[in-house]
């Protein structure tokens, strides 16, 4: 989370160039040198830590120790349990000593408060335009596909110093800002209105090949079938948008086939519906299909030329056979037939054996691709009119431009949208440049054609791709950041107008603005985002688990079922305002019948849905249970208990070990070595030089052993021997071999706090102490996404203010976020 | 398409004048690096693909023997991969070790390596990089932002992409771009300027940062600018289209095309692909479709089938390497050939098998120290990482990093 090791709060590994000699004159220093001097002096320096670094007060060098010191401290994890001779009360006077010099140091230091400025991420990018230009979205011709990625820090897409500025970012965002900006408002003749009768032989089925069109396959005797679900089909007479406007498309269709075959073959639940996507460039709408009976899907949407429209069956099922490739399910047909329509099988392999190309088994899937019968979606036609427009120029021309734009009232036209976009009011002067070409590009392109440049031009300007200029009004900035926080575009004119007349300047205000926002169902981007960045769940296939082993995991595509689940509560989590510690200690979690099956759990119904679910096992339940963390943590083959209580730490506690020293030889794990992690990892314990961090690192890790790299119980490791394959050979699925090891997923903490298991440690996450650093965690990692950067040691009084607020509210966490927006760190030292 | 068929054939009788750097201003550069890649979809037979024998003194193979002139100048890697599940569909990763799926973890998706490189050397030229099939193709050529790079599958749209001069209209439509781009960027450019003198720090980094932006775009700018008005240089490709047309003529005029434009300057980066529905039954001796070839049930006459189409493969690119060799660098030592990395390979092991395991790979030219057959296995026996190899190739283009999506580390046996 911090950008450099010396943000360690473990002790840190390396060795400060000067050692202090000071004499302690208080009676809390002479305690701290009793309990602590006889490790940490200038000849042993256990931790390579000595006392004396400390000095006589917290300075903008050592505060970072200072804190260490607290919180470790405070933890009972210093002095460690086995030499540990200070009683409660004078843990407690340590600790009031540590903290009231921490406060005192703090106090005397001008807060930061305001977070340099950065770029706009391609997501609030897309938002900030959409609103500027008060439409939909950017339009349905992606027309940001040329944009490069943003790079992430530790998960978080806002971070400043990652967001980076260059001339291919400027000359990408110019080519996106055009395109979008040229479907928007249309400088020509009104384009003529079309209808487009589709009937079911001019809907065409596509693969994803490249320009694959040697097979080219049409919908026939009335039906376009689904009959493979990783084909989409497309419309002949309609395959792009050819002019930009409004358009009315009625699909007709029905779902078929539902509850033929069996579910545990196909992995098609039975409780699920059949489903159609249709594509409309990369806005996509899904729709519900009833059984057997004609659904009529009415679109009436706003496509610019250009668009690609396409029609896919969205289903996750169907990939159960072989090596998860869908053309294996076809024998699911033959040996359904065989046994319920004997008949019909035997005619059918009649014919079969009759072809001259048979070659292996007539229940072979080749043979029965035109007898399948899963569910999957069908069409019978369609009918697109369009473009039309309810008046023209377009409404949505008309509420940009005015009706009539002249450029000789440019600053008029251009003045709101300038403001919009740069979220505070435009400077006397600061549009001229941008007026005057105006003026001079409709001498020779026209009226229209010169307003597109202009709005080009304020969307390509710095105060539209920068937020948080500190040279702007605090108002406007607040008003700005809050929204970027929450909503994760610019500021509406209401949101706005609250803050500029100081409506939004008390915690309860924002907490009020929070709440109605959440209710009014605003703040979708930041209950996705947040968490995807907190928790890193973009991360969860960077080492996804091995697929010839795990192979049900990319089958099923269960790392988006693991990434919705804690989306999901995530989302539950705001909405019902519970604690944020419940993160932790809830028994419950959000799962359908596939992540059931992972989970261990079968009174779920058969589907895909998500569900809150009470676990009885106390194993699961809340972060702690979830394949997200479990999975994104493991290596492909193994677990690994040093990633996971990293994780646990990074994320959970806000404690951020150093990584090892550069010179130390980090064996690379052989998985044939049949050794338990434990045994691999006994270095750790008894070489002094890692042992002095890792005695605090791994309880963190070992409590989560039980699960396997896809987030499953297991009672033993199963450890696979990698066979020699025989190139010529087709690997064997599923054939290998595997030895059984026991799996011990105890340990014991620096304060002599144990856990044999997942159970007792889960206790020992919620102690007090546990409980305040997973808070402030939350806080820190809210703190970076709204900021733009992590917060520094100099902010822990700061912080710790936020934290008493949130806990004056039983750390509920819709309270706990309007603490962060309410304290100095985001508001800015102006307040 | 007619108006397209006319425009070509016109073309085909340009004049054949000698080649110009299409990049003049930055010929004082010294020498230049190119890209070129040529991948399949079903990977390669391995017994008839990878020698029987390790070391730079290797025995030829049997697909490979169209490339023994170049021995010296060839790397053949076995045991690299991707960690992929056998089955088709993996060859999408073939440059980038990541599937589309997966895309949101790393940083810059998954870019393959081509687009790494394009990056690099893009401003420089006309086109940043050619992405090429023919008929279809392999997906295997992806931006940054994990959006797929659409092919030219039709050799003469590739000839008119790159030889056809605008038309007077188009000219002054693309101009029309620039020049307004240039007056919005005019326009912005120094919006809060005064942020510079007044301001905090961090405020007028970040201005720097974007003034900064917009003068590298106006230099940008003046260069597309410039290229608008030169013509591009004129070639012909009529030989191949005298008689029969064959895909063995399409490819050569494909890969003609591509090494005049190296030649010219039009570009530094070229992906070639050689796609799963082609018809090889132009080959000798090739009379049942590509895949089916592949699933030879190890009957050897089938098997034979396969191996001519992927010997087809080779030759086609040996060919083209041939006439790399042939023209000088100019402005260093060595042939255009040296200076021109050149990877072939598929992101499928074995179609026969299936398994993504063991990747044929080979790279050449490039001015490497060849290494001829090597085994690229660790002290455990594991399968290196194809995306260490491109790091390293990376690395050649003097792109500075120290990691490639998966990478492991870089492919340090392979040096310059």
């Amino acid at each position: 989370m911090r950008p450099n090791p010396v943000a360690s709060s473990i002790l840190p590994c390396w060795v400060a160039g000067l050692t202090l000699l000071c004499s302690f004159v208080s009676a809390d220093e002479a305690l701290m040198k009793k309990h602590c001097a006889d490790c940490h002096n200038e000849e042993k320096a256990k931790g390579k830590f000595e006392l004396s670094f400390l000095g006589d007060a917290p300075d903008s060098e050592n505060l970072e120790r200072w804190l260490d010191c607290l919180d470790l401290v405070t933890a009972e994890e210093m002095p460690p349990e086995d030499e540990n001779h200070l009683t409660g009360a004078e843990r407690e006077k340590i600790v009031a000593y540590l903290d009231e010099k921490v406060r005192s140091f703090e106090s005397g230091l001008e807060l930061s408060g305001i977070p340099k400025p950065r770029r706009l991420n391609n997501r609030e990018f897309e938002n900030s335009i959409r609103d500027v230009l008060m439409i939909e979205d950017i339009g349905t011709h992606q027309p940001t596909d040329n944009l490069i990625g943003d790079s992430l820090f530790h998960g978080f897409d806002t971070h400043a110093d990652t967001l980076g500025f260059s001339r291919f970012h400027l000359d990408q965002y110019i080519e996106a800002v055009r395109k979008i900006v040229d479907a928007t408002i249309l400088s020509g003749e009104k384009p003529e209105l079309k209808r487009y009768e589709i009937t079911p032989e001019k809907i065409i089925r596509a693969n994803l090949k490249q320009n694959g069109g040697q097979n080219v396959q049409r919908g026939k005797d009335g039906v376009f079938d689904f009959l493979d679900p990783r084909l989409y089909g497309y419309f002949e007479d309609f395959e792009t948008v050819p002019e930009t406007g409004r358009y009315k498309i009625t699909i007709r269709c029905t779902g078929k086939d539902r509850l033929i075959y069996d579910s545990a073959e196909t992995g098609f639940y039975d409780g699920d519906p059949i489903q159609l996507s249709v594509h409309l460039g990369n806005r996509v709408r899904t729709y519900d299909l009833p059984d057997e009976e004609i659904f009529e899907i009415q679109l009436d949407e706003w496509l610019a030329s250009g668009s690609r429209l396409q029609m896919y069956n969205p289903t996750d099922a169907f990939r159960m056979k072989g090596n998860g490739n869908f053309k294996f399910q076809y024998a699911i047909g033959a040996f359904h037939t065989r046994e319920h329509n004997p008949e019909k099988y035997e005619e059918r392999v009649a014919r079969i054996k009759k072809s001259p190309r048979l070659r292996g088994s007539v229940n072979r899937w080749p043979y029965w691709v035109t007898a399948w019968e899963g569910a999957r979606p069908q069409v019978f036609g369609a009918v697109i009119e369009g473009p039309y427009f309810e008046s023209w120029p377009p409404k949505r021309q008309v509420a940009l431009l005015g009706e009539d734009p002249q450029a000789k009232n440019a600053a008029t036209v251009l003045e709101p949208i300038a403001a919009r976009a740069w979220r505070r009011p435009v400077h006397p002067g600061e549009l001229d440049k941008i007026i005057a070409m105006v003026k001079s590009a409709a001498e020779t392109q026209g009226e229209i054609e010169a307003f597109k440049e202009g709005v080009v031009a304020i969307l390509v300007s710095p105060a539209f791709l920068m937020l948080n200029f500190e040279a702007i009004d605090p108002a406007d900035r607040f008003a700005s950041k809050f929204s970027y926080f929450l909503k994760s575009t610019l500021p509406d004119e209401a949101l706005r107008e609250k803050v500029l007349n100081g409506k939004l300047n008390s915690f309860d205000a924002v907490k009020k603005q929070i709440q109605s926002s959440v209710e009014k169902g605003e703040v979708d981007d930041f209950l996705r985002a947040f968490p995807t960045a907190w928790l890193e769940l973009n991360d969860i296939n960077f080492m996804s688990p091995d697929p010839e082993h795990y192979l049900h995991y990319h089958k099923k595509r269960l790392s988006e079922d693991m990434v919705n689940e804690a989306l999901a509560f995530f989302r539950h989590a705001v909405e019902e305002n519970i604690p944020v510690t419940e993160f932790l200690s809830a028994d419950y979690s959000f799962i359908n019948a596939d992540l059931a099956k992972v989970y261990g759990v079968d009174d779920v119904p058969e589907d895909s849905k998500l569900r809150k679910y009470t676990f009885t096992d106390g194993r699961r339940g809340g972060l702690l249970g979830m394949g997200a963390f479990l999975t994104s943590t493991a290596d492909s083959l193994a677990t690994s208990p040093i990633h996971r209580a990293v994780y646990v730490m990074e994320n959970f506690m806000g404690i951020h070990p150093t990584p090892p020293p550069p010179d130390v030889v980090i064996k690379e794990p052989d998985v044939r070595e049949a050794k338990t992690i434990k045994e691999i990892l006994a270095a750790h314990v008894s070489d002094e030089n890692c042992a002095s961090c890792h005695e605090s690192i791994d309880p963190w890790g070992y409590a989560f052993e039980n699960f396997d790299p896809t987030g499953a119980w297991r009672d033993e490791y199963l450890v696979p021997v990698v066979l020699e394959t025989d190139e010529d050979e087709e690997p064997v699925a599923n054939g290998k071999k595997e030895v059984t090891l026991p799996i011990d997923s105890s340990a014991k903490f620096r304060n002599g706090a144990g856990y044999r298991d997942i159970t007792e440690f889960r206790e020992e996450i919620l102690s007090d102490v546990n409980r305040d650093r997973f808070v402030r965690c939350f806080i820190e990692k809210l703190l970076t996404y709204a900021n733009g950067e992590a917060p520094e040691e100099s902010d822990f009084v700061a912080i710790d203010d936020i934290l008493k607020k949130s806990a004056e509210h039983d750390h509920r966490i819709v309270e706990t976020i309007a603490a962060v927006v309410d304290s100095p760190l985001f508001r800015g030292r102006e307040g | 398409m007619k108006t397209n068929r006319r425009r070509f054939i016109k073309g085909l009788g340009g004049a054949l004048g000698l080649p110009f750097l299409e990049s003049t201003s930055f010929a004082a550069e010294g020498p230049t690096t190119r890209f070129l890649v040529v991948g399949n979809p079903f990977g390669m037979h391995p017994d008839h693909f990878f020698p029987q024998d390790f070391g730079q003194d290797f025995t030829v193979s049997r697909t490979l023997k169209s490339m023994g002139w170049l021995k010296d100048r060839t790397t053949i890697l076995s045991h690299t991969d991707h960690n992929m599940v056998s089955g088709h569909g993996r060859e999408v990763a073939f440059l980038s070790g990541v599937l589309p799926t997966d895309a949101m973890a790393f940083p810059e998706k998954n870019m393959s390596v081509d687009q790494a490189v394009a990056r690099h050397t893009g401003a420089q030229v006309r086109y940043p990089s050619l992405n090429i099939g023919l008929k279809s193709g392999v997906r295997m050529s992806w931006t940054a932002n994990g959006v797929e790079n659409a092919l030219i599958t039709d050799p003469r749209r590739l000839f008119d992409h790159l030889f056809l001069n605008l038309t007077e209209k188009e000219k002054k439509a693309r101009r029309d771009v620039i020049a307004r781009n240039g007056s919005i960027l005019d326009t912005v450019g120094d919006q809060f300027s005064a942020i510079l003198k007044s301001g905090s720090k961090a405020d007028a980094d970040r201005i720097d940062q974007y003034q900064t932006s917009v003068r590298e775009l106006e230099a940008t700018f003046a260069n597309r600018e410039s290229w608008i008005g030169k013509d591009k240089p004129s070639f012909d490709i009529s030989e191949h289209y005298r008689g029969d047309v064959t895909i063995e003529s399409e490819y050569n005029a494909i890969f003609d095309m591509v090494s005049y434009a190296f030649e010219t300057d039009l570009t530094r980066v070229a992906t070639i692909a050689f796609p799963t529905e082609l018809g090889y039954t132009d080959v000798p001796g090739v009379t049942r479709s590509y895949h089916g070839c592949t699933h030879n049930g190890k009957m050897d006459d089938v098997t034979d089938e396969l191996v001519a189409i992927e010997s087809f493969q080779i030759a086609q690119l040996s060919r083209c390497l041939k006439r790399l060799d042939a023209i000088p660098e100019p402005n260093a030592n060595g042939s255009m050939l040296d200076h021109t990395v050149v990877l072939f390979g598929s992101g499928m092991g074995y179609g026969g098998t299936h398994s993504n395991r063991n990747l044929p790979i080979l790279v050449a030219g490039g001015g490497f120290k060849h290494l001829g057959h090597v085994d690229t296995r660790n002290d455990a026996g594991e399968n290196m990482p194809l995306c260490n190899l491109y790091l390293t190739l990376l690395q050649r283009f003097g792109i500075e990093r120290d990691e490639f999506n998966i990478s492991t580390g870089a492919f340090d046996q392979l040096s310059v």
